[in-house]
Order: C-alpha cells, then sequence, then structure tokens
C-alpha cells in the first residue's frame, strides 16, 4: 500500500478523528448526565465515530496511484516566507501599533514577491496604508491603540 | 405579497443601498476577474465592512458582490480562458474561442445578456416561490429542521463531484466538529477549549471563512507562480458590443430553457451555479442540430449562452433555501447565513415574518443589481479590468492585509493573526490534497444550529429518536437524504442520460 495524496489525506482524518475522540471523552458531564439522552459528549462521539469510518474507508478504498501529476512547480519558499510575514505581523501590531506595522508588512510583502523598485513600494504602502488608518481612525472612529513600544518611550 | 414587494421595493432604492448594490457589483466583478479569487473570497472580503451596515444593507452588498463576482469570473473565462471560478469554466469552453477570433465584445455581451436574463427570471421565480415555501415551512419543527440540515450537508457532499464525495464528506465532519469547539450552548459545559480563554466563545466564522477562503486562495496563485504573471490583454480591442437579430432569435430559446433549469437546480440544496452551468451546456449540446453541435466548444453563441444564464439563475436559485429555511445550499449562501446570523438575524420561515424588509429587499435588490450589471458594468469593463495591470506583487499583499485586518479589525485581537496564519497553512495543505474547502464551512455554520435542534426534538420526542420516522415530513426528508446519498453510485447511469462526460469538451461533467 503506497501513500499518497489520498492516503495521507485519510490517515490526518483518521488521527484528527481519534483524536477529537479522546478529548471528546475528557469533556466534563453535570450530575445526573447519564440519566440523559443528549449530553454535551453526544455529538463530539457521534462526529467522532463517523470520521474514523469515513476516513477509514477513504483509506482502503482510496485511489492507490495518483493521478498524473501535473509538471507546474510549486513555489513554496514565498508561501512560507508570506505566512512567516503574517506571524511577524500578528506579533508586532501590539508592539509597533497600527500604521508601522502595516506599512512594514506591505513592504515585507512586496519584496518576498519579487518588487524590487524601493521607491513604488515605499510610496504604495505609506500612502495606501495613511489612507486606511485614517479612514479607519478619523472617519469610521475605531479606536486603534498605539503601540507599545512608543507608548512605553514617550507615554 | 404586494405590500411586501412595496416595502422591500422601498428599503432597496434607498440611497445607501442602492449604493451597496453598485459597490458590490463593482467591486464583486473586480475580484471575480482575478483569477483563483472566487465569490466565497469576495464575500469574506466584505463581511467586515457590512457590520457597520443594517442587516438589509449588508445582505444587498454581499449578494451584489456575489453576482459581480461571478460576471467578474465570466469576464476573465472568456478574455484571458482562466475561469476565476468552477461556475464559469464551462463559460471558457466557447467564450474563450470566440474572444480569440475577435469577437471577445460580442462575447462579452452575450454574457452579460444572458447572466441578466436569466438573473431576471430566476428573480421572479424567487419572487413567487419564496414566500410561498416560507409559509409552508412555518408548519416545520425542530425535527424538520434537524433532517433538512442533513439532507443539505448530505447533499454538498454527494454532488461534489467523482472521487470527490468521502472527502466531501470528510470536510463536513471536520467543520462540524470544528463547530463544537467553545461553550456548549445548552449544558454550558466547556467543550475543547483546552483551557484558552480565546476558545471559550468558539472559533470565529470570520477568521475561518478568511483563513480558509480569502487568504488560502491568495497564497495558492502564489504556490502556482501566478503572481509572475501579468495581464498583457489589451482591453482596447475588444470589438463590437452589439447582437444581430439573427443572434439574438438563436440564443433567445437557449437563454430562456437554461435560465429555468438553472434556477431549479440552484434551488436544490447542494448543487449550485457549476453543475447548473455543466448541465444546461450538456442539455443545450444534446438539444442543437447536428450541424449546430459541431459549433459548440469552438465558439457557439448558445454553448456560450446556456451556462451563463444558468449559473446566473442558479445563484439566484440558491437564494431560496437560504431565505425560506435558513438552510444555505451552498459555500457562498453559508458565509452570507454566518453574516446574517453575526447580524442577530435568523434567517429561516421567521425572517419573512420578524424581518420582511431583509427579506424583501434581497429579492428587489437581486433585480436591481442584474441591471446594474448589464448598464453600467458591461460598459465598464475595459476600465475595471485595467485595474488588472496593477502588478501581481503589489495585488496580493494587498489582499493578504485585507484578510488579516478584516478579522482583526473585528476582535481587535492579534493573537487571531497568528491562529489564521495557521489555519491558513492547514487549509493550504488540505487544498493540495484535493479535498474540497466549501462543505468545512458549511459543517462548521450548520454544526450548531443542527445540536440546537436535534436536542429540542428530542426533548419534545421523550427522548426517542423515533420522530426521524414517525413524522411524515421528517420521513420525507430523511429519505430523499438515503436517495441523494446513494446517487453519486449510479453516477455513470446519469451520465449517459446527459451524454456530457469527455466528449468534444475536454472536461469531465464533474
Amino acid at each position: 500500500m503506497t501513500l499518497n495524496k489520498e492516503r495521507i489525506g485519510a490517515l490526518f482524518f483518521l488521527v484528527l478523528s481519534i483524536a477529537y475522540g479522546y478529548f471528546g471523552s475528557e469533556i466534563k458531564l453535570h450530575p445526573g448526565d447519564e440519566y440523559e439522552a443528549m449530553t454535551a459528549r453526544t455529538v463530539p462521539y457521534f462526529l467522532a465515530l463517523l470520521g474514523i469510518g469515513l476516513s477509514f474507508f477513504l483509506l482502503v478504498t482510496g485511489k492507490s496511484h495518483d493521478e498524473a501529476e501535473t509538471s507546474e512547480q510549486r513555489e513554496w519558499k514565498p508561501v512560507a516566507l508570506l505566512i512567516g510575514l503574517t506571524l511577524v505581523y500578528g506579533l508586532s501590531l501590539d508592539w509597533l501599533g497600527f500604521l508601522l506595522s502595516t506599512i512594514l508588512f506591505l513592504l515585507g510583502g512586496f519584496y518576498i514577491l519579487g518588487e524590487r523598485r524601493w521607491m513604488v513600494n515605499l510610496s504604495v504602502s505609506i500612502i495606501f496604508v495613511s489612507i486606511f488608518w485614517y479612514s479607519l481612525t478619523q472617519l469610521l472612529e475605531i479606536y486603534l491603540a498605539p503601540g507599545r513600544l512608543f507608548a512605553g518611550l514617550f507615554g | 405579497m404586494l405590500e411586501g414587494i412595496l416595502t422591500g421595493f422601498n428599503t432597496a432604492i434607498m440611497p445607501t443601498n442602492l449604493w451597496m448594490v453598485f459597490l458590490g457589483c463593482f467591486v464583486g466583478t473586480f475580484i471575480g476577474m482575478l483569477p483563483g479569487l472566487g465569490p466565497i473570497s469576495a464575500i469574506a472580503l466584505m463581511i467586515p465592512i457590512t457590520y457597520g451596515l443594517e442587516p438589509a444593507s449588508g445582505i444587498i452588498l454581499m449578494a451584489g458582490v456575489y453576482y459581480g463576482a461571478i460576471f467578474g469570473a465570466s469576464t476573465s473565462s472568456i478574455l484571458i480562458n482562466a475561469p476565476g471560478c468552477s461556475a464559469t469554466v464551462v463559460t471558457a469552453f466557447d467564450g474563450y474561442p470566440l474572444a480569440s477570433q475577435g469577437f471577445a465584445g460580442k462575447a462579452l455581451a452575450i454574457a452579460a445578456y444572458s447572466s441578466f436574463t436569466g438573473g431576471t427570471i430566476a428573480a421572479i421565480f424567487l419572487l413567487v416561490a419564496a414566500p410561498a415555501l416560507a409559509k409552508v415551512s412555518l408548519s416545520f419543527q425542530s425535527a424538520d429542521y434537524f433532517a433538512l440540515m442533513v439532507l443539505g450537508l448530505s447533499a454538498v457532499a454527494a454532488f461534489s463531484g467523482r472521487g470527490q464525495v468521502v472527502k466531501a464528506m470528510l470536510m463536513t465532519v471536520f467543520g462540524l466538529m470544528l463547530s463544537t469547539v467553545g461553550t456548549d450552548r445548552a449544558t454550558g459545559v466547556e467543550r475543547f477549549t483546552f483551557g484558552s480563554i480565546d476558545l471559550l466563545d468558539g472559533i470565529s466564522f470570520l477568521l475561518l471563512a478568511m483563513a480558509t477562503f480569502a487568504l488560502a486562495e491568495a497564497l495558492m496563485a502564489v504556490l502556482k507562480g501566478e503572481h509572475r504573471e501579468t495581464d498583457d490583454t489589451d482591453m482596447s480591442k475588444l470589438g463590437s458590443m452589439k447582437l444581430s437579430k439573427e443572434e439574438v432569435k438563436e440564443i433567445a430559446p437557449t437563454v430562456g430553457r437554461s435560465s429555468v433549469l438553472g434556477f431549479l437546480i440552484g434551488v436544490l440544496p447542494g448543487a449550485g451555479g457549476t453543475i447548473a452551468a455543466f448541465l444546461a451546456y450538456g442539455v443545450d449540446r444534446n438539444l442543437a442540430k447536428a450541424k449546430d453541435k459541431l459549433k459548440f466548444g469552438s465558439g457557439s453563441l448558445r454553448g456560450l449562452a446556456a451556462p451563463e444564464s444558468a449559473n446566473n439563475a442558479a445563484s439566484s436559485g440558491s437564494f431560496v433555501p437560504l431565505l425560506t429555511l435558513g438552510i444555505p445550499g451552498s459555500g457562498t449562501t453559508a458565509i452570507m447565513l454566518g453574516a446574517l446570523i453575526s447580524y442577530g438575524i435568523q434567517p429561516g420561515p421567521r425572517l419573512f415574518v420578524d424581518n420582511p424588509e431583509v427579506f424583501w429587499s434581497v429579492i428587489i435588490s437581486m433585480y436591481i443589481g442584474n441591471i446594474v450589471l448589464l448598464i453600467l458594468n458591461l460598459p465598464l469593463i475595459p476600465y475595471i479590468s485595467r485595474l488588472l495591470i496593477i502588478p501581481r506583487p503589489i495585488l496580493i499583499p494587498m489582499i493578504l492585509l485585507f484578510s488579516i485586518t478584516g478579522v482583526y479589525l473585528v476582535s481587535f485581537n492579534s493573537m487571531d493573526i497568528i491562529i489564521m496564519a495557521g489555519v491558513c497553512l492547514l487549509a493550504i495543505v488540505l487544498r493540495l490534497l484535493t479535498f474540497p474547502m466549501a462543505p468545512l464551512l458549511l459543517g462548521f455554520i450548520l454544526g450548531g444550529m443542527m445540536e440546537d435542534n436535534l436536542r429540542r426534538a428530542l426533548l419534545i420526542n421523550d427522548d426517542s429518536l423515533s420522530f426521524l420516522w414517525e413524522r411524515p415530513i421528517t420521513l420525507t426528508i430523511m429519505i430523499i437524504t438515503v436517495l441523494v446519498l446513494i446517487a453519486p453510485l449510479f453516477q455513470a447511469t446519469l451520465k449517459r442520460i446527459f451524454k456530457i462526460e469527455k466528449d468534444g469538451t475536454g472536461l469531465p461533467i464533474d
């Protein structure tokens, strides 16, 4: 039995369903729940069983070979970098504040995707983010907390 | 009913709402034109904006985006042979050959007229069918709703195509599993929160939709190397957009037929615009004379008109189960349901009674949306498509930013961004393993409601599941569910009936 796309997926869901069922058994019950037809565990148990059954079925009956793979190249590097950039953005928002971290996010995104005209990148990100920030804080009156770093330094 | 139509009309023609239809169609067309980004992503990107609006305006905006996105997707199918979403794959069969023969303008015009007619016919049907069905469904009880949701989820899996049925079911189950995370609404017990405060309220629907669609679709485009491509299609040479009398005569019966077919298929849960377009194309080719049949696939006007009328009619049709039963039949209507619930509106038979202005204005604005698409979008196509000249390395980070801030600006919790990155990575891996994403969203949105209705049905029925076969309505729905689930087994027979497998089109029916 060789591993292919379908079987990897099936295995993933098999493990997931078993883990889900296991953690489902740790859901707390109220006293007297043993006499109830439906408790907080009922649906999770049923879903875990269904998931195990379906993934097992897919594992057994799935195609044994992948259909001819298209020869297109997958570009994992920029995708991984962009996801990394998203993580950094999430972490930096509280520290640097919306304005600065968003400008840096866009600059990083442009760079990762191969845009190297710095003047274009800088002007697009600064102008775009400034308008975005202005419309959020001034027009829509949404309060965006200033970055902790600056609040700590100057506040 | 007339009173309702008038209320709806009054709401729909309020300047704000007219502006929403226009904005929705315009933005939808633009996003729809970007290959890879479909209507679900387009709507997801709009949801944060709609939070500040009246519910009626919000849903009008989303409906506009929906039409716009499908229209935009047809445009990219015709002009660059890159369907923006699955519902317009068929459009490219004859639309692109027409455009390459120098009739791009004509092809776009036929697409717009067919969509308009399909949308109009479907809007009229909707006007009649939805209130009637809503009245019937007022007598539905929890047991029937539970059965209907089971039917909806099964249908989505069953219609997902050959080799995909089990995978779609697994994704539905995964969605249902995700919906159980958080505090159980009935007992107040924490489930799968692992002690995290962030998970007490459950997983945010907006976060899930953005991460699995908008963010993941944009990153999939990068993964496939599409960010290197630029569109150098010269839009100034579209050619004439006029149709001759003979041409109108040729496509008129096709448009009529396909619109009715499209609407009926759209009403069925699970079968959306994609299946409607394929079926309409197949039916029309089978009806064509031998001489005309040869033209299909190499620039037939009928071959373009059929899927375009059908997919638009189907998208209106898919609003019937959403508005009357509160049960979405497709990924797109599922995301709208999620948004409606977060406005505090529960779609379903009560919507018709409690919020008639929402119910009717949506229907009326669909019609206005169709007019906007025809008289504003069609002439604007050369200008909208000029936006595609923005280099992809600039455009894609902006789409990412809108998806991320869309979630952040609702929760103001930067932890959400980190969770999004994780969910998005998982979504990309599952997409690469060819697991469909829409059933996940559908399962997630219906999960909570299903559990509530099951619990209520059990309570009414003395803890016995016998309601499944004792209540005639419930039994009927359950029988249909079983039929739907065993239908894929008979797919080969169905294919023979419609004769639309691989011959000539180069693409299988599913």
